[in-house]
């Protein structure tokens, strides 16, 4: 019996604004416990919502990436229940009337691409942090009332790997656009997953099982991977797959049944009667659509198409916002577009992985890079010298030709001043000379090395090689 | 001079002229409060306010509120001073911030003397449920008569001219029922148009701040000091508010008042109706265009289960918040469910919940449709049958009450059978955010009785304006409550 | 509707955490007999399922919405002051399990 996995996918982001969804007190992230607070975030009486005009733009933002219909009028709605982390024993949300519906994410499925649609997108607030200990529990509430927003995707999504692409893309839509910094491992990116089996070609659902606690992209892959090999063997045995929560340990790298699901608690949804209705003006959401960074997908294209980087550079680039924005920056400041390409994807991540940084850390900024780069390009240096000022730069915040300068790197590209050279390499290397004329490539190259030996190195290799073939051409 | 016993324009000149003082008014407000005997008091602030009255030196002949005294009902926000909103639930609780209307108060310099007992959490209509137990009606010395809810101790202290203003709130008719059975002015404009921010939540959809006073013009006056859109209330109006209204002439000529005849036909006491038609009459002679009009018995008939459940649904919600955890009494336990469970269950009375428990019913899945989504359409029917009046009518005047002040022995916050609609139509103004405002008509047996005024939503100039002439046609201005006698 | 039992009022308390004693429940039991039968009022109204719920007294909608500014947090010790318990600037509760 073959089985098919039924996947849907519920995440929920973080959105970098200042000010918290529904109240204005600060959004913060490390901050000492209930040190960003206001009398609101903990729910006292009398304290009322007000709905964040930042992070109103921020969904709309996410919706046209994603394809979603965007309301034009904003309703919220009350999910009661009672928790320690849940301040007002509610929690404001978009129940009736997400922001963002039927829209649609294309994924890595196999060789080719899958449409997952995605149902909605809405608006809500986050909850307060806890910290366990052994007899008792603390609360923190700096985290109560940050903005989320929750997408939740059809069930539309078949394999680990898709799964773990539809995170991905997720994640780099909502960095990309600004909207969070889209970390599963910070919690600014949670991602849950509903998944069952059904017999291939049926049309009814199996029985469901939520998975939760997978914080990384890798982990979803897993997570999703190991629940269907689960599955097939709980049904395969003739049992039932039985309806729960299921958590991913990551030591174990299994799901790791959590609570069993109860009958669907009870919400008691209605309608938020402390804000009322949000007219969204055309105005305001297509400001809200043009004020967003360019995307991931943009900037592939435009890398590929106009800039003519290759695709492997290009896919290298957009893995990160900041990768690509120092990439921007050093091309809009006049660097060569390959030879940028190629640093960052290089030397410069070489370095970044050695160093366990992002490019949010890296010691040169793109304007000090940009200048090492026009000096290679204009070949007043080479590429190897080019290393050589690069690891300097690392260490001193100094120019890139400051210090050319001072380590006494400065390419021989004087034409005459090499052809001087390399007519006393080649008087010097008969027997290579005649080796080359005999048809021997590599005498060449033999030559060519001379003259660098003979210039410490500094001869520009392009020239130096160009004015031996010259001179041995005339021969 | 006991200046204190007159409206809060009268003592205003008084101050202008340097007859008397914020101090001397201060001091005699306090002195009052603690010789109050009718348990409307949660707290007295006297300290802070004689502080602050002692600060106030030159008068402000434009500011009207300067160095007059007030109190406000136990379910505003007082930064630094204990708001219990008369539930054990919150005793102890100190808020750290004030709700928008004390802190506008405060610096139009109005003098805080005291925060007011209420029905717990402003759930009642009877003034005897608040957590010190009940609080009587001025007019009765001889503590039989309930002065309603839940404003309770708001009226009171107004009635006995321990202040001539005082902040209450109106969902179902807290501010405009008990202003009727203490014979003073009972304001609530229309919703959204004074910031709810720092009033503690009972139904926000029908919530609304309201002012007791014992004049029409003082109750304007002090609503105009306290309205406008407040940033940190979303439901706040932008519509600009009237200015002015105080100084109005009270001219009703060719003013359409509608009179629905369902609700005066049901049951009221012969006196109070007599005064009523008397009134209308007068109305009529001052220019006013009175007519009898029709309003569907089905909707007059489910007026109180819709309340009911509406409010009791917003209610559960808004007060999942006191759970003894981030104020409040807080208990501990194996879990922190049973914390909570501890607290809340020792916090509330048995009416409060009865009343959660309503409410939450109503909201469950399989109840939800028939019981709270069904009053909800309810809402919608009636206000469109006001919509439909107010097309052709400008106001809707009826008795505030079918009778005077009950006794306690008669009255029961029991849900009962009877739905008096007369009891009951005040909240005509909550479901359709009316600006309404009652006014005192008569005396019987020295117990007072009203009429209420309501008009199109933001239209309360038209309210005011009727109201100063019902007040012209009664001479009943300035009634105070002294030693049960009504002056 | 079904006749309410106590054992429903019970459900319908546990769920919001309340607690009542055995003749408070009855009280409600009675109130519920009542209530109903006023609700059933409300099912009376010629139309009432033609149309649609209102949360808002009127047509209440607006276009503004709060600028994205942050506003001085309170201190800790402040905001705290109303807890029970407290503990390293948090509140402190009985373990939370699930």
């Amino acid at each position: 019996m073959n089985f098919e996995a039924v996947i849907g996918l519920e995440i929920h982001v973080e959105m970098k604004t200042k000010s918290k969804m529904f109240s204005p007190a600060p959004v913060t992230y490390g901050a000492a416990p209930n040190s960003a607070t206001t009398p609101l975030d903990l729910a006292h009486p009398g304290t009322m919502p007000t709905l964040n005009r930042q992070a109103v733009v921020y969904a709309i933002r996410l919706c046209h990436a994603l394809h979603l219909d965007i309301d034009r009028e904003l309703w919220f709605d009350r999910k009661n229940y009672f928790y320690s982390d849940l301040p007002k024993g509610y929690q404001i949300t978009q129940n009736d009337r997400p922001i963002g519906k039927n829209g649609y994410l294309d994924v890595k499925s196999g060789p080719g691409m899958r449409r997952i649609a995605i149902n909605r997108l809405h608006l809500e607030e986050d909850t307060a942090m806890q910290h366990h200990y052994r007899d008792y529990t603390l609360l923190d509430y700096n985290r109560a009332g940050i903005p989320l927003v929750e997408i939740v995707s059809e069930p539309d999504i078949r394999t680990g790997a898709e799964a773990a692409d539809y995170v991905e893309r997720i994640r780099s839509i909502v960095t990309f656009a600004d909207v969070s910094t889209g970390k599963m491992e910070e919690g600014s990116l949670r991602c849950d997953v509903n998944i069952s089996l059904r017999p291939v070609g049926a049309d009814k659902f199996g029985t469901k099982v939520e998975v939760k606690n997978i914080n990384s992209i890798n982990n979803v892959a897993k997570a999703v991977d190991f629940e269907i090999k689960r599955q097939t063997q709980v049904l395969l045995s003739g049992a039932a797959v039985i309806q729960e929560t299921r958590r991913f340990d990551d030591s174990l790298k299994e799901t790791v049944s959590m609570r069993l699901k109860t009958d669907a608690v009870d919400y008691k949804y209605f309608t938020e009667p402390n804000l009322v209705p949000i007219r969204l003006s055309e105005q305001f959401v297509a400001e809200a659509i043009a004020g967003c960074p360019e995307l991931a997908e943009a900037k592939y294209d435009r890398y590929i198409r106009q800039i003519g980087l290759s695709e492997y550079d290009a896919n290298m680039l957009i893995a990160s916002r900041e990768t690509c924005q120092y990439f921007d920056a050093l091309v809009a400041d006049g660097s060569n577009p390959k030879l940028a390409a190629n640093w960052l994807n290089g030397d410069i991540a070489g370095y970044l992985n050695k160093s366990n940084l992002t490019i949010d850390d890296f010691p040169i900024d793109p304007s000090r890079m940009a200048g090492l780069l026009k000096m290679i390009e204009t070949g007043t240096i080479s590429n190897k010298q080019g290393r050589d000022i690069f690891e300097k730069m690392l260490t001193e915040d100094t120019a890139a030709d400051v210090m050319a300068e001072r380590l006494g790197l400065r390419q021989i590209s004087d034409i005459d001043a090499l052809r001087t050279v390399v007519a006393e390499v080649i008087a010097a290397n008969q027997q290579s000379v005649a080796d080359y004329l005999q048809g021997k490539e590599r005498a060449f190259g033999y030559i060519v090395g001379q003259v660098m030996k003979k210039t410490g190195g500094k001869a520009n290799p392009g020239l130096a090689s160009q004015l031996v073939k010259e001179a041995l051409s005339h021969r | 001079m006991a200046y204190l016993d007159l409206t809060i324009h009268e003592i205003h000149e008084a101050l202008v002229a340097g007859k008397t003082t914020p101090r001397e008014l201060a001091a005699e407000a306090i002195k009052r409060a603690c010789e109050d005997q009718n348990n409307a008091f949660e707290l007295i602030i006297d300290q802070d306010a004689m502080a602050i009255a002692e600060s106030l030196a030159e008068p402000e002949p434009d500011n009207l509120l300067w160095g007059i005294p007030y109190v406000a009902k136990d379910n505003f926000s007082t930064k630094g001073y204990p708001t219990t909103a008369s539930s054990n639930s919150l005793n102890g609780y100190v808020p750290l911030f004030d709700a928008t209307v004390i802190a506008k108060l405060k610096q139009r310099k109005a003098i805080l003397i005291g925060k007011m007992a209420l029905d717990e959490l402003a759930m009642g209509g009877t003034g005897t449920t608040g957590h010190r137990g009940t609080t009587y009606n001025p007019h009765d010395p001889r503590h039989e008569r309930m002065i309603g809810g839940s404003s309770a101790g708001s009226a009171a202290a107004v009635a006995a001219a321990i202040v001539p203003f005082a902040l209450g709130s109106d969902t179902g008719d807290s501010v405009r029922k008990p202003a009727g059975y203490a014979g003073l002015v009972g304001y609530k404009p229309s919703w959204g148009r004074i910031s709810r921010y720092g009033l503690f939540a009972f139904a926000p959809s029908l919530d609304h701040v309201g002012v007791l006073a014992r004049s029409v013009s003082d109750a304007a006056a002090i609503v105009e000091a306290i309205a406008g859109h407040d940033d940190l209330d979303a439901t706040s109006a932008m519509i600009a508010n009237p200015k002015g209204l105080p100084q109005l002439e009270g001219d009703v000529r060719g003013l359409r008042v509608a009179v629905i005849g369902e609700i005066v036909n049901s049951p009221h006491h012969p006196i109070i109706k007599s005064k009523f038609e008397e009134i209308l009459k007068g109305l009529t002679e001052a220019g006013a265009v009175v007519e009898r009009v029709h309003m569907r018995r089905d909707l007059l008939d489910a007026i109180y289960p819709i309340y009911i459940t509406i409010s009791c649904a917003e209610a559960t919600s808004n007060d999942a918040n006191l759970d003894g955890i981030k104020f409040g009494p807080s208990f501990w336990g194996d879990t922190y469910e049973q914390a909570m469970l501890k607290a809340r269950t020792n916090g509330f009375s048995e009416l409060i919940k009865r009343r959660f428990i309503i409410g939450s019913f109503a909201l469950m899945r399989e109840n939800r449709d028939m019981l709270f989504v069904r009053a909800q359409k309810g809402r919608r029917l009636i206000v469109e049958a006001l919509n439909e009046i107010y097309k052709t009518h400008d106001l809707i005047i009826v008795p505030a009450a079918p009778n005077v002040a009950p006794r306690f022995v008669d009255g029961s916050d029991k849900l009962s059978e009877e739905y008096l609609i007369a009891d009951n139509h005040l909240v005509l103004g909550n479901f359709a955010g009316l600006p309404s405002m009652t006014v005192p008509i008569g005396l019987k047996d020295g117990l007072p009785f009203g009429l209420n005024v309501m008009g199109r939503a933001f239209e309360e100039a038209t309210v005011v304006n009727a109201a100063l002439a019902v007040e012209r046609l009664t001479g009943l201005k300035n009634l105070r409550a002294e030693g049960g006698v009504a002056r | 509707m079904d006749k309410i039992t106590i054992s429903m009022l019970k459900k319908a308390a546990k769920a919001i955490l309340l607690d009542m004693s055995a003749s408070e429940y009855e009280v409600l039991a009675q109130e519920f007999d009542i209530l109903l039968r006023q609700m059933d009022l409300i099912g009376n109204i010629k139309g009432i399922d033609d149309t649609v719920p209102m949360t808002f007294p009127f047509e209440a909608a607006t276009s503004w919405m709060r600028p994205d500014e942050p506003v001085p947090p309170e201190p800790a010790s402040d905001i705290l002051k109303n807890a029970g318990t407290t503990l390293a600037d948090q509140i402190k509760v009985p373990k939370v399990v699930g």
